[in-house]
Order: structure tokens, then C-alpha cells, then sequence
């Protein structure tokens, strides 16, 4: 009796809707519905409203698993009408499942067309505010997978002056995402009118509108590229079209700041990046090594590393020598390289190199020191032997000339493999 | 020109967040910067704007009988007054019998509104206050038009009996008044009152009770959930010009299809409440006896017929042949019996009675019914066990999917206020956008779609479209025997539950906590019972628990009693069977606590 009292009581259930284009956001109290006593056998009370659209749910989720598209395609139908739930409660996880589920259904329907997708997007766009940003950027990136780069610009647009009080507050990593992408749209619209510009009349081209996308899409990049991050696809575009200006020397700029800056978060493809323009616009090698040894610290098994130790090598300076032992040692000691000819190729030279010089190998067996344990067992054991036989007697006969330098008196196995084999 | 109109409208434009709206040749809203088209139109913004003519406000108004400028001012009770006037034609269009609703409902309807004071009282309840809503302006209160028909219907006690003639009365007399709160005093006397959804179920139960119509209250609630009752979208039968308004608007609204025992209770309390004279007798011929009803649930669960002897036979000696057991009287506390439950609890204990149920007897008995059955007409447990368990999954899928496909917003939208209403339509059109997109793309249909309302969950039989072969016309002859010239089941065994005290205010029923030491069969019988009602298994259970008090003769233990088992032997001898019947009563057990089965 009480709980009739109580739910006549407080005023009702009336969260505000706020979503994209209402702005009032007062919070009332809830009514409570009454409640019965809670029961030994039940553990929470469940509206039967709720309980249908718990187990709708579950169908649909089993149905989806097992990748059954048309029975999962038939639930959801009957799950939206959790959208029309009058206990806000839990809205916005309803909300959030009905879009991603709706759309991860609509891939695997063979009739699914664009205009599906369009209203599905467009309506739980506008259903809620928190995911409205969310929506539209995977709106635009399915415009973009189809072709329709103006759709998919637009809808970046429109998600870019979006403003809702305090919440474009709280959404402000996702707002720079949408202006990232935005200026990546701009970028592809570039290179489209970029392309018609070298195959057509240069007087018919649209050299006008190129420049507008140019200006557009830099004076965004330029705001996105200061905040600390991974911009990689975007830092690529926007060099791509400083270089085809000719102004090497921001792109420089920006890719230095990009390496280098403390406040990114380290990446060695911002060094593989300038490594590249570097290459690409005649540096001398001592600038070159310079990159490269910053990506070594970073990622020693990477492929540029045998580039750099090349350049060690060819510099015909004693530190540098041994520097480029270290690094190739390094790169062998990640299993991708093991049956690479050219690193041990290139080791072998080192080596050679480092050998006339010094009576002793003590630099090698300093380096060596910290492999003893486990090199042997990575690249010379009897299995080893009979693989690179098999597969490439040239790389076998490059390690086995190395073997008694580097590992000395511990794996006759790899040798005596060969005496046994071509006996 | 158009500022008017818009005026009402001050939210940003989704392109350019701009607050400058114009309207367009067609009547849609436009932004006047960018010109991007919304879809909001002048009629939404129109009707916000009229007057609350034909709303109902908050509740406590008096009524009047003619339109004014203002609209007129509907009553909470008439609006329960046309649902409840739409269920009882639904059920009449189901083939309830036309006295039903025009002798007993009308008559119970109208002494509730009697009893709480909302018509057909000289003084009805007058007072506005209403906790939490607003005062409307219009409290008038028009003595004369006071409810004509209260000066006929004098306050001489009970109205209703069982041979009234009909007095069925056009709706449109039917006047109800306020019934707000007189004060914190009366807070309980007004939620007792107070009409809720729940309610009019109960108050058709208890017509039907009186009518005697077979229609107990599990398939009554059967019969809401698929629809055929109206219930959940009962406000979409409202009359145009009542339009809901208001927080007690949301009475109206309707989340869940209260379980079996709620609505038990809210009869119960409504019994007391309208002190009610007693009731019909139920008559071994009516239906709802546990006679004829224990036989159409042997016929549901394709039991064999000669099943029912027995339960007659037990429906004795628990002294529930007698009509009284069954009837409600008047008196200080009537109860009113759960005519379902007994019935099928009662099955349950003559199951248990000639089969044992402790996971061993029914399926020794079974082996050697199998091994003894020459003509095929001999029923073993173990056959119907496999055909109702199979036919019970099944039916347990069908009816979860329909539990996931059930629909339960209505196709009128459902709304308190202005603003209310705009969530409202905005929510409707998104989820009917979405789902009519995957509805097309799926090209199946999406609602569920109930066949005809049927008393039995079940078909036996050989035609298309059963669930398995029918077992009816079995017998019972691998389970009972003859000896000294009566008819004996072959098991003379019977297990129970330990008991313990407890205390029944706070306890509510042991069964999760003893389910996982019952048998199995048991639990299953429970289960397949359970499904059939559509009660959870826990208040079946007690319901056994009960019948087998009843049959056994053990009174209910109080609260710190011990129960002497011993009383158990010996009860042959009491309870002559009344209808001479040549069948032997089964033998209770020898021992005291004899065979729990842990």
C-alpha cells in the first residue's frame, strides 16, 4: 500500500531527451513503480517490458554468433522498441547496441543498400547526444569505404560545428579526431583533382580548387599536428602536399617536430618518415646515420637497419665499424632475420673488416659476451645446419664461416654437420 | 508572421547552431541562415498551443455533464470504467456468458465505486488536493450536477446477489467523482482505493468467480499476455475525446503482466473491501470444482483418463468434494481459493501417490509395464515422459521467442504532457524508422503472432500439427492392482519433505533452497505444471505442500510447533469415501518420516 502511495506521489518519469538539437537539461525524479516485496526466488524485479527486451536481446546475440543475419536481422526489428522506454535508466546503452548491432547486421544482409545505412545512421545520430559524434564519423568513414567522398565530407561537416554545452566539452578528443578526418577528406579530394590536373589541359584542370583543398586541409593539419599524438596517415598527407608545393622546409619542420618532440608519444614511424623525405631529397649520410640511430634505440630489428649498418660500414670510420657490428648483432638477435642472406652478408663484412684491424677479436667477443648463452642455440645447431643447406648453401656457407669467430669452441655441430654432409 | 509560430521553437539548427526559424510555403521549419529544412511542421507546434480542451487534468476535478469552452474533465474511474468495459467484451466475444459482464461486473463495478466513495454516495469525495500536482484553475464545483443516479442507489448495503436481474445501464449515465485525498488520514484509505491496471484484472477474476466461468485465473492472465484481454495497450481503447494528462496519466501505462499470485492478492483484498455477500456455490458441475478442472489439466498433460478416479478419490479425503471448500462466504476473512493451483497440485500428489516420484519407483513400474504390454494400451511412465518432455521444449522455445517478439508499445502513442509528448513522438519515429528498415531487409515478420486462444497448451493426438500421440485412453493397469477386492496402487511409498518451523511473515517458501534435493521427477512434474499455468515453480510447489497437508489431515505447523509425523498412519479409517466408490484409498506410509529422498 505504500508503494501505491509512493508512486502516486513524486511527479514522473520524465528525463529530458537531450540529444542534438535540444538543450534544455533538467533532471527530474523518477516515479517508482510499485514494487512488490522482493521474494526469496526473485532476485531483482524485472519489468516484463524489460525482461522482453533482456531476452530479445540474448536472440539476437545468439543469432549473431552463430552468424544466422536474417533470424538476427528479425530480432532486432523487435528490440527497438527498447528505443521507446519510458525508465531512462539505462538509455544510452540501449542506444549504443542498437547502432553498432543494427549496422554489424546490415554488412552481412546481401540487400542492404547505402540508403539503409543512411537512415539507420542518421536516426541514432539523433537519437542521444553522447554518441552523436561517434555516429557520424563511422557514417562518413562507410560513405568513404563507398566511393561517395563528397557524402562522406559532408557528414564530417556537419559533425564539426557540432555544439551541445558542456558535453563538446567533455568530447573534445573526438571532435579533433573529425577535424583530422575532415582534412584527410580534403586531402583525397586533393589528390583526385591532382590526378585530372597532370592527365588533362593544364588550362582546364582545376588548379584553383586544388589550392582550396590544399589551404583547407593544411590549416588543419597544422592545429591537429601540434596536439601530442599519432597522426601518421595525416602527417604523410600533408607532406605529400607540401612537397608537391615545394616547401621542403616545413615539411621538414613538421616532421622533425613530430620525431622528435618529447610530448608525442614515441614512434618510429615519425622517424621512418623523415628518413624517407630525407633520402628523398639528397642528404649527405652523416644526416641520414643521425635519423637512423634514433629508429635503432627505438625498434632494433627494423629493416632500415641494414641500411644503416651499410652506411656504418661504407663511413670507413673505426667507431662507426663497430657501431654497425652492434646494430647487425642486435637485428640477428630477433628470430625474423635469422635466414636473411643479406644481414649476414653483411655481418661477415664487418667482421672482416673489424679482423684487419685488430690482432685479437676483442670487440667482437665483448659483443659477444652478452649472447654466449643463447646464440648458439639460435642460429647454429644441427637443425639450423640442415635447414640452410637445404634452403640456401650460400647463407650456410656465410655462417659457417662465422660461427668459430663468434661463438668459439661451442657449436662444432654446425660445422661438423657440414663435413658430415659433404663427405 | 511567422514569429509567432516559432516562437515556442528556440533550438539551434543542426548545421549552424544558429536560433533563427522561419516556416516554409509547405508549413515545415526552416533555419534562415543555412535554409536547412528540419522536419518539425506548424501543426506540432499548433497543437501545443490550444487549450486544454478535452484533457483530462490532474484528478480531482468534479465532473460535468456538458462541453464547455474549456473541454470536459474526465474522472480516473471512468477511464478504468471503459477499459474494464472493453475487457469484459472481449472475454464475451471469447464466449463468456453475456450475464458475466451486465449482472455481476457492472454490479461490482458499481459497488466499488460505491465503497471508495467515488459515486453513487450522497457525499462523494470532493477534495482537490492531490499530492504533487498543480491546482487547475477550473474548481468549480457544480453541486447540481452532484451524480444523478446517486439519489437511486442509496447506501443499503451490498447491491449485488446472486439472481440479480439484469440491470445493464448504458455507460453514459455512469458518473464518478473525485476522489482525491482528504488528508494524510485518508492516504491509506485512498490507496486501498485506488483503481490500478492490476485491479481490473482482479475485479474480472472475481466476476468470473461468481459467474463460475471457467475461465480460472491463470488463463485469464494467459489470455492478457497473448493479447486477446486488452491490457497492455488498454489506453489506445480510450475514447478520442479523453486524453491522458498528467502524472496519474501514468496509471494507465502499463510495464508487466502481474504474475498469478499479485493479482491473488489484489482479489483477495478487493473481496474484503467490497464485502462481498457470499458467493455461488461451486457446484461439482461448475468447472471451476476441482473435478471437472483436475480433468481438463490430466487432459492437457496427456495423462491417462482413468487417472481422474484417483484424483477424485484423493479430492476426498482431502474434504475438497464439499462445494463449501470452494465457495467464498461472507464472514470476516473470506479466502479465496486458487481454484488452478488446487487442481493441478492435486494431480501432482495422485502422481505422486501411484507413481512415488523419488526417481526410482516410476521407473521400475515402467519396466514392468513395458515388459507386460502385449495389446500396447498400458501406460509407462517412462513413454509419456519422453513424448511431454520433448513436446515441453518445444513449447518452452515457442513461448520464450514469443516472450522476446512481444510488442508492448501500442500503435497510439502514449504521452502526460506537452513536453512528454515530444520525447515521445521523436522516440517513436526513430524506433519505427530503424525497425521498419530491418523489418524490410528481412523480409520476415517480426510481431509475434498468436493463433487463436485455446484452454489447453497442448494437442494430443493423431492429426497434423500435434504434439504427439495421445496417451487418454491408457491404462493404469501396470500401476494398480487388485487385492482383497479393491483396487491398489502397486507403490505403497510416499515421500516428503523434511520439515522444519519457520516463520511465515518473513519466510516465503523453501523451495530453491530444498530444489536441488527433490527428485527429479518431481521437479520436472512441478516444472511441466508450472508451464502450463504459467505460475513460477516455487508457488506451485507450495501449493502441494498445502494439498498434501490437506490430504493427510496434518494441520499447518505454527510458528515454534514441531509437527508430530506419527498422525500420518492410520488414516484409513476416517473419510469415507461419499461417493461409494469401489477403489481402495491409497495406503499412507508406515513409518514416520519415511523415504525423503535426499
Amino acid at each position: 500500500m505504500e508503494a501505491l502511495d509512493e508512486y502516486l506521489g513524486p511527479p514522473v518519469v520524465l528525463e529530458d531527451e537531450s540529444d542534438s538539437s535540444d538543450c534544455s537539461s533538467r533532471k527530474r525524479h523518477k516515479s517508482k513503480l510499485p514494487l512488490a516485496k522482493s521474494m526469496c526466488v526473485e532476485a531483482h524485479v524485472e519489468s516484463s517490458f524489460h525482461k522482453t527486451c533482456r531476452i530479445c536481446l540474448e536472440h539476437v546475440r545468439e543469432a549473431m554468433l552463430h552468424h544466422r543475419w536474417q533470424e538476427a536481422a528479425e530480432y532486432m526489428a523487435s528490440y527497438t522498441q527498447v528505443l521507446e522506454d519510458r525508465s531512462t535508466v539505462k538509455a544510452q546503452p540501449d542506444k549504443e547496441l542498437v547502432w553498432r548491432m543494427s549496422t554489424e547486421i546490415l554488412h552481412h544482409l546481401p540487400n542492404a543498400t547505402v540508403t539503409d545505412y543512411n537512415i539507420i545512421y542518421e536516426r541514432m545520430k539523433h537519437s542521444g547526444f553522447k554518441h552523436y559524434l561517434m555516429i557520424c564519423l563511422e557514417h562518413s568513414f562507410h560513405l568513404m569505404l563507398h566511393g561517395d567522398i563528397e557524402a562522406a565530407k559532408h557528414q564530417v561537416s556537419i559533425a564539426e560545428s557540432w555544439r551541445h554545452g558542456k558535453e563538446s566539452v567533455s568530447q573534445l578528443q573526438r571532435i579533433r579526431l573529425i577535424h583530422a578526418y575532415r582534412s584527410l577528406l580534403d586531402y583525397i579530394m586533393w589528390c583526385e583533382k591532382k590526378s585530372t590536373l597532370s592527365n588533362d589541359n593544364p588550362f582546364e584542370s582545376d588548379s584553383q580548387g586544388m589550392h582550396t583543398f590544399f589551404r583547407l586541409a593544411s590549416t588543419n593539419l597544422q592545429e591537429i599536428l601540434k596536439n601530442p599524438g599519432v597522426w601518421d596517415p595525416f602527417i604523410l598527407c600533408y607532406v605529400e602536399m607540401l612537397e608537391f608545393y615545394g616547401d621542403n622546409e616545413e615539411a621538414q619542420k613538421v616532421l622533425n617536430h613530430y620525431a622528435y618532440d618529447n610530448s608525442f608519444p614515441p614512434n618510429p614511424n615519425a622517424h621512418v618518415y623523415l628518413y624517407q623525405f630525407l633520402k628523398r631529397h639528397d642528404t649527405p649520410d652523416k644526416k641520414l646515420m643521425k635519423v637512423l640511430k634514433h629508429l635503432q634505440v627505438l625498434v632494433p630489428s627494423h629493416e632500415l637497419m641494414l641500411t644503416y649498418s651499410c652506411l656504418l660500414l661504407q663511413s670507413e670510420k673505426e667507431s662507426h665499424t663497430q657501431k654497425a657490428l652492434g646494430v647487425l648483432l642486435e637485428m640477428l638477435d630477433f628470430q625474423c632475420w635469422r635466414s636473411n642472406l643479406d644481414v649476414w652478408k653483411c655481418l661477415h663484412a664487418v667482421i672482416h673488416q673489424l679482423l684487419q684491424r685488430e690482432e685479437r677479436a676483442t670487440s667482437v667477443q665483448t659483443q659477444m659476451a652478452l649472447r654466449n648463452d643463447w646464440w648458439p642455440a639460435l642460429h647454429f645447431t644441427s637443425f639450423h645446419a640442415k635447414k640452410d643447406l637445404e634452403e640456401n648453401s650460400e647463407l650456410f656457407e656465410v655462417k659457417a664461416s662465422l660461427v668459430e669467430i663468434l661463438c668459439p669452441g661451442q657449436s662444432p655441430r654446425y660445422t661438423a654437420e657440414m663435413q658430415m654432409l659433404t663427405s | 508572421m511567422d514569429e509567432e509560430d516559432t516562437d515556442g521553437y528556440k533550438e539551434p539548427c543542426n548545421q549552424c547552431a544558429a536560433v533563427d526559424w522561419g516556416i516554409s510555403d509547405e508549413g515545415r521549419f526552416y533555419c534562415r541562415s543555412c535554409h536547412n529544412v528540419i522536419e518539425r511542421t506548424r501543426e506540432v507546434v499548433d497543437m501545443s498551443f490550444t487549450s486544454n480542451s478535452n484533457r483530462i487534468s490532474r484528478i480531482g476535478n468534479k465532473s460535468r455533464i456538458r462541453k464547455s469552452e474549456r473541454g470536459y474533465i474526465w474522472m480516473l474511474c471512468e477511464g478504468f470504467q471503459f477499459i474494464l468495459q472493453n475487457q469484459a467484451d472481449a472475454l464475451l466475444r471469447l464466449g463468456v456468458a453475456p450475464q458475466f459482464k451486465d449482472d455481476v461486473l457492472c454490479q461490482m463495478w458499481r459497488l466499488y465505486l460505491q465503497k471508495s466513495q467515488q459515486g453513487y454516495t450522497r457525499n462523494p469525495i470532493r477534495n482537490l488536493r492531490f499530492r504533487g500536482a498543480a491546482l487547475d484553475s477550473d474548481t468549480d464545483m457544480d453541486s447540481a450536477a452532484e451524480s444523478v443516479l446517486s439519489d437511486n442507489f442509496t447506501d443499503s448495503g451490498s447491491v449485488l446477489c446472486s439472481s440479480a436481474g439484469s440491470n445493464a445501464e448504458s455507460s453514459s449515465d455512469w458518473l464518478g467523482s473525485d476522489y482525491s485525498s482528504t488528508g494524510t488520514s485518508a492516504s491509506w484509505k485512498r490507496s486501498r482505493s485506488l483503481m490500478t491496471m492490476k485491479k481490473t484484472l482482479a475485479l474480472i477474476h472475481l466476476a468470473l468467480v461468481w459467474s463460475r466461468e471457467a475461465l480460472t485465473l491463470s488463463d485469464l492472465l494467459r489470455l492478457v499476455k497473448e493479447g486477446h484481454v486488452p491490457y497492455v495497450t488498454a489506453y489506445e481503447d480510450l475514447p478520442e475525446e479523453m486524453k491522458l494528462c498528467g502524472p496519474d496519466a501514468l496509471l494507465f501505462h502499463v510495464e508487466s503482466i502481474p504474475s498469478h499470485r499479485s493479482v491473488h492478492k489484489e482479489a483477495q483484498v478487493l473481496v474484503q473491501f467490497l464485502q462481498l455477500p457470499a458467493f455461488p456455490p461451486i457446484i461439482p458441475e461448475a468447472l471451476l470444482h476441482p473435478a471437472p478442472l483436475s480433468l481438463r489439466y490430466l487432459t492437457d498433460a496427456n495423462l491417462p483418463d482413468e487417472l481422474h478416479r484417483w484424483v477424485c478419490v484423493l479430492m476426498d479425503r482431502a474434504g475438497m468434494a464439499d462445494q463449501k471448500r470452494h465457495t467464498l462466504d461472507g464472514g470476516l476473512r473470506p479466502i479465496l481459493p486458487r481454484y488452478d493451483l488446487q487442481a493441478a497440485a492435486l494431480i501432482i500428489v495422485t502422481i505422486k501417490v501411484i507413481f512415488g516420484l523419488d526417481d526410482h519407483t516410476e521407473w521400475d513400474l515402467s519396466n514392468k509395464a513395458d515388459s507386460h504390454d502385449d495389446k500396447a494400451d498400458m501406460f509407462s511412465f517412462r513413454k509419456w515422459y519422453k513424448l511431454v518432455q520433448a513436446a515441453l521444449v518445444e513449447a518452452q522455445q515457442r513461448r520464450d521467442q514469443d516472450t522476446a517478439r512481444k510488442q508492448w508499445k501500442g500503435k497510439k502513442l502514449f504521452f502526460v504532457d506537452k513536453r512528454d509528448r515530444l520525447i515521445v513522438t521523436k522516440r517513436r519515429r526513430i524506433s519505427e524508422n530503424v525497425q521498419m528498415c530491418l523489418k524490410r531487409l528481412s523480409s520476415c515478420p517480426a510481431a509475434v503472432h498468436y493463433v487463436g486462444p485455446s484452454s489447453f497448451q497442448f494437442c494430443w493426438g493423431d492429426e497434423n500439427g500435434s504434439d504427439g500421440p495421445s496417451l487418454h485412453h491408457t491404462k493404469l493397469d501396470g500401476v494398480i492392482s487388485l487385492s482383497n477386492g479393491f483396487m491398489t496402487p502397486l507403490n505403497l511409498n510416499y515421500w516428503h519433505p523434511p520439515l522444519r518451523p519457520c516463520n511465515p511473515r518473513t519466510c516465503v517458501s523453501h523451495y530453491p533452497s530444498m530444489e536441488p534435493t527433490l527428485p527429479r521427477s518431481f521437479v520436472w512434474l512441478l516444472q511441466l505444471f508450472s508451464f502450463m499455468l504459467d505460475v513460477e515453480a516455487w508457488y506451485l510447489f507450495d501449493e502441494v505442500l498445502e494439498m498434501e497437508r490437506r490430504v493427510f489431515g496434518i494441520k499447518t505447523p505454527q510458528i515454534g510447533q514441531q509437527v508430530e509425523t506419527r498422525k500420518w498412519l492410520r488414516t484409513e479409517k476416517t473419510n469415507a469415501t461419499q461417493t461409494g466408490d469401489p477403489v481402495k484409498k491409497p495406503r499412507t506410509p508406515r513409518k514416520g518420516r519415511n523415504g525423503i529422498n535426499i
